[in-house]
């Protein structure tokens, strides 16, 4: 590659990782050579401002797609493009709920690292939702891990913290090997790593064995990335590392990474997957897979919503409520219907809305408390009604009632998996039983908020980070419910349904 | 005007919303709140009638939300139909806004009351308003919310609560099969929208089948919220709410959107025979089923909601005969004479603080204004010559007889004379003879009280003059202008059914005259003949019973067969599942042991699991 080529590329469609490189770059500087004394958080809003420069430059991008460069490894589409947005929404809120973190025993000394951390790891997402080839997959999907390993971990004097950055490390190293057991099928297969040529390849197949191969291929790869959404069977390190993280951690997993996750899947599902035929030959590989995704999606949305009815720990059970949500989400990507990507976006984004509102309530209402048991939010609409009730919608919302994003969100995936041929009516009536199941945890906490006595007075100190997260949080979350068509009606008129992306 | 329609559910919307957070704040202004934006509503609501007089149907929409193809709307639309309903509805709960400012005295809750009644009212506007099948649905839900709030006002006591729960249940039942029916109407038309589906059903892409079945379904969700047989007994449990939230709810506007359902999915019915034959069966059972319960009954409250159930099912009646017109102009004239009822029983529970019948006695010279208002009443609903229930209770019968229905005709007939009977039964033994009670305390209601009574004792006299066969039908000829699915605005009926009509209201009222005023008749000289049919009707056809025995009975006959055979084979089965069960969930929760092995191993073995499946079926599953 000489420096001709290497000029004649659109670096401008890099731009927002650039600018999250770079004041990645300058932050472990800085962190390095200050003094002591120098207010960290300066930094985190250092970070938060990147985000949003980094958000905006997104926004610049919509309509001149699509953008391929470094030989198609890099692929700017309209799919990465609006799944940018929410990961970068998501991230930027988290970096709120990261400057107003005050743990008991003090961050200071880690305080600079816990904020650059936290852009390598949406440094990470962001390469891998603009990937074109599985080596950028891989890189980015490692970037966003190890960045989250240590974050995980980032409380170093606090043991349940060090406990749940090994198990994640762990469970971790055992996902990225399943997927690259899996890729490695593939790779031998096509004889290549670029998505667009692995396509190619492998629709010409027609020899039995390769095809057989890669069915375990995919159901290896998608083993492997159950980890990242927490999806069984790699669900049960989520409530062992969300009880034990930072909070802002917890919220950053919980979403930006189940979003990457999801990002993933769709990138390998559609770009290499769904070109292959199956056994038969006359079908789609994925869709005559697609019983095995069923299963899953449905022992996801089972265990998820069972066990999260036996949890008392607010953490843990929201950690079997994300379980939950990621079989919803599988349900959507089982069906595999015509506006897939549009289901999953939206609902992506109401649950990013929702759960960060939930765990920003969270941090501010038992910032006190060691365990964050259900009972410290006993008699909070007594202490705090804005809490109270900002909780009640946001709940309402994770419960999937009508007037709230949720409700929109689960209509679309229930529509989705009714409107395939074949109909997937199982799934679809579990995903309702489920939700009947899962209104049970939920009611139960808001029934300790509204009607039990508080244990003791408790003075609520508002940070306004925390603040501004919940209001935003939970005024996105009414609005779309009322007026989904907003969300719809951007991701239309920006992205023509993903053409550039689907083909 | 009409463009403006959509601000009508929006003020009582804000009395809930005002209400709810600054309620306790404001204490006793709470009710001029309410009745201030209810007044704001109904203003709106009497121009948009006006209007839509002189102009056509407007109806405004705006796309909700996309799912894939599909389009759902959201929007507003103002017909004849729904211009009418709004009126009824914003003006009843205005005037039980006022009347609850008297009657709720002294109560503590009184803002939250009010605030209920803002939500009730705001959802039934909104109903009336909803331009499709979804909208309607979720108003219709909320409707049933603040039914169950205010059923369950008093949550202090048992039957209170329990009530509201009934309710709740019940309506649910009707709703699922209502829910089901929206969703197949939804796949054979793909849209929600009523001109849409009354497009469809015209054109003909619909298999008759498919619409009685989506017909009957939605009939379903009618009978669970009108109160029809046979899901009709949580109607007078009901009554535990306090008494304006009966006179508003449970006679004039709920219970009322099940007929109103019926009604503007008119074409859907009209299109299947079958579909509008079961209306017609339900509706003239349910009306004398129920009018019979009513004749013994001694809680004054209950007598009026078996009243209730009864004239529903007039209303059925009516709609299953293609008496389009009849049907919605009884549900008008009903709204008015029945709130007026209810009001006025209200009074006088105020006045002697008790309900039943049989306690009460002598209150004409006591309640100088409640009984002159409840004897409006009374005629009105007796189908007495000259006054509202009379020209609409004709026009059902005509209607009936001429759809060719002779026996329903009958039926309506008895029903027809058991009303004006156990009404002025009631009548007698609350306002005539001598008290049997307590009275000296006695003190007509203040006038806050008695000034909507009088608005709609005035409403219960004339409102039957817009559509009579002497000065012309102006409400039917309004009602089915420009749609000629809906039928005729009058149907022309032999003159000796109003003849009959009237002879039969009149004997009513001189049966009970004889027995409860002149005595000339022991009180007991009907329940003595037939003891077995006075033992029946007075334990309500022993529905409650019915489910309960048949239900508990069959179970145990059952469970004494099931018995036998589940020693010997189940429970070893039962045996063999519980064990696995429990190991199963032992298995589950030691997995979730906080050891990371076994989550890899967990991992490893679901993906071995599913990588043997694939190898063991080739790929097919």
């Amino acid at each position: 590659m000489d420096l001709e080529t290497l000029l004649s590329y659109r670096w401008s469609a890099m731009t927002p990782e650039f600018i999250i490189l770079g004041v990645v770059a300058v932050l472990s500087l800085l962190d390095l050579f200050l003094p002591r004394s120098f207010n960290r958080k300066l930094l985190g809003w250092l970070s938060f401002a990147s985000i949003i420069a980094a958000l905006i430059t997104v926004f610049t991008l919509i309509g001149d797609t699509p953008v391929s460069i470094l030989y198609d490894t890099f692929r700017l589409d309209s799919f990465a493009i609006a799944f940018k947005i929410l990961l970068l929404i998501g991230a930027a809120l988290a970096m709120l709920l990261a400057i107003s973190y005050e743990p008991e025993e003090k961050l200071e000394e880690y305080r600079g690292e816990f904020y650059y951390l936290f852009l390598t790891a949406l440094l990470g997402v962001m390469v891998m939702s603009s990937s074109g080839d599985l080596i950028t997959l891989f890189v980015g999907l490692e970037l966003l891990s190890i960045s989250s390993y240590i974050l995980v971990g980032m409380r170093k004097n606090y043991l349940p913290s060090n406990e749940s950055a090994m198990k994640y490390v762990i469970n971790g190293a055992i996902a990225t090997a399943i997927t690259l057991f899996g890729m490695s099928y593939v790779y031998g297969i096509s004889g290549t790593t670029n998505i667009k040529e692995m396509a190619a390849a492998l629709g010409a197949i027609d020899q039995q064995q390769h095809l057989f191969l890669l069915a375990l291929a995919f159901l290896m790869i998608v083993v492997g990335l159950a980890f990242k959404i927490s999806a069984v069977p790699f669900h049960m390190w989520a409530p062992d590392v969300y009880e034990g993280a930072p909070l802002p951690v917890t919220a950053f997993l919980s979403v930006v990474s189940k979003t990457a996750g999801f990002i993933i899947i769709i990138r390998i599902f559609i770009g290499v997957f769904f070109q292959v035929p199956d056994l038969s030959g006359n079908n789609s590989l994925i869709l005559s897979l697609q019983n095995y995704l069923a299963v899953i999606a449905g022992a996801t949305m089972l265990i998820g919503n069972i066990v999260a009815l036996r949890q008392s720990n607010i953490k843990r059970m929201l950690a079997y409520s994300s379980i939950a949500h990621a079989g919803y989400l599988l349900v959507a990507v089982t069906a595999f219907s015509p506006f897939m990507i549009e289901t999953l976006w939206f609902y992506l984004g109401a649950y990013l809305f929702m759960t960060l509102g939930v765990f920003a309530i969270i941090q501010v209402a038992a910032w006190k408390a060691k365990k964050v048991q259900i009972n410290e939010f006993a008699g909070l609409y007594r202490s705090s009604p804005f809490l109270a009730v900002s909780l009640a919608i946001l709940f309402l919302s994770l419960a999937g009632i009508p007037g709230t994003s949720g409700f929109i969100g689960k209509l679309n995936i229930f529509m989705g998996a009714l409107s395939t041929e074949p109909t997937h009516y199982i799934l679809a009536s579990l995903l309702i039983a489920t939700t009947v199941i899962s209104y049970i945890y939920y009611f139960r906490v808001l029934a300790a908020v509204f009607f039990r006595q508080p244990q003791q007075e408790t003075k609520i100190s508002f940070s306004p980070p925390a603040v501004i997260v919940i209001s935003l949080c939970v005024a996105v979350t009414v609005i779309l419910g009322v007026f989904p068509n907003i969300a719809f009606d951007f991701l239309h008129g920006n992205f023509l349904s993903f053409n550039d992306f689907i083909q | 005007m009409m463009e403006f329609a959509w601000i009508i559910p929006l003020f009582p919307l804000l009395s809930f919303l005002l209400l709810i957070v600054y309620g306790k704040k404001w204490g006793s202004a709470a009710p001029y709140i309410g009745m201030l934006l209810t007044f704001a509503s109904f203003i709106v609501s009497l121009l948009v009638l006006v209007a839509r007089f002189e102009n056509p149907t407007y109806k405004a929409e705006a796309t909700w939300l996309t799912i894939g193809d599909a389009t759902l709307t959201a929007g507003f639309e103002v017909n004849q139909l729904n211009a009418l309903m709004l009126v009824i509805v914003s003006l009843v709960s205005f005037l039980v806004h006022m009347y609850s400012k008297g009657y709720m005295q002294g109560d503590e809750r009184i803002s939250v009351f009010y605030s209920y009644l803002g939500l009730f009212t705001f959802a039934m506007l909104g109903l009336v308003l909803s331009p499709n099948l979804l909208q309607t649905y979720i108003f219709w839900e909320l409707v049933g919310v603040g039914s169950f709030l205010l059923i369950g006002f008093y949550f202090y006591k048992e039957e209170a609560k329990a009530a509201a729960k009934k309710a709740f249940i019940m309506t649910r039942i009707g709703d699922v099969a209502l829910f089901i029916g929206m969703i197949l109407l939804f796949w054979q038309v793909g849209s929600f929208e009523y001109d849409e589906i009354f497009a469809s059903v015209s054109a003909g892409t619909i298999s008759s089948e498919m619409i009685t079945l989506t017909a009957i379904l939605i009939f379903i969700g009618a009978v669970g919220k009108s109160g029809q047989f046979p899901l009709h007994s949580w109607l007078p449990d009901a009554m535990e709410g306090p008494t304006p939230v009966s006179a508003l709810i449970h006679a004039a506007t709920m219970v009322a959107a099940g007929v109103y359902l019926v009604a503007t999915m008119f074409p859907v019915f009209a299109a299947s025979e079958a579909a509008l034959m079961t209306v017609a069966i339900v509706g003239a059972f349910t009306a004398i089923f129920a009018a019979s319960i009513g004749l013994v009954q001694k809680d004054i409250k209950r007598v009026l909601a078996y009243s209730t159930v009864s004239q529903l099912g007039f209303m059925m009646l009516a709609l299953g005969s293609a008496g389009y017109v009849a049907g919605v102009f009884h549900l008008t004239t009903h709204a008015f004479f029945k709130a007026l009822l209810f009001l006025a029983a209200g009074s006088v529970i105020h006045a002697v603080h008790t309900q039943d019948i049989e306690k009460m006695g002598g209150l004409w010279k006591k309640l100088r204004l409640t009984g002159p208002l409840f004897l409006i009443g009374t005629l009105a609903i007796s189908g007495v010559p000259l006054l509202s229930g009379f020209f609409s209770k004709d026009e059902i019968l005509v209607a009936t007889w001429v759809h060719g229905h002779t026996i329903l005709f009958l039926l309506a007939i008895i029903a027809a004379f058991m009303t004006a009977f156990y009404m002025f039964r009631l009548f007698f033994l609350v306002f005539g003879g001598e008290a049997r009670g307590d009275t000296n305390h006695v003190k007509e209601s203040p006038n806050v009280m008695t000034v909507p009574m009088w608005v709609l004792a005035f409403l219960a006299i004339f409102a039957g003059y817009i559509n009579t066969p002497w000065f012309g039908s102006f409400l039917g000829d309004w009602l089915t202008d420009g749609n000629a699915a809906l039928g005729h605005g009058h149907i022309e009926g032999p003159i000796w059914i109003m003849g009959l009509a009237t002879a039969v209201s009149l004997l009513g009222i001189a049966l009970a005259w004889l027995i409860y005023s002149r005595k000339s008749l022991s009180r007991d000289w009907l329940s003595s003949r037939a003891p077995y049919a006075y033992q029946l009707v007075n334990k309500k056809y022993y529905i409650d019973e019915f489910y309960h025995f048949t239900v508990v009975k069959a179970a145990s006959i059952l469970s004494r067969v099931a018995r036998l055979f589940e020693v010997i084979i189940v429970e070893g089965l039962i045996k063999l599942i519980t064990a696995f069960i429990t190991g199963l969930s032992k298995l589950g929760s030691r997995m979730q042991d906080g050891q990371v092995q076994t989550y890899g191993t967990v991992a490893f073995l679901g993906l071995a699991v599913l990588v043997i499946v694939l190898a063991l079926t080739g790929g097919y599953l």
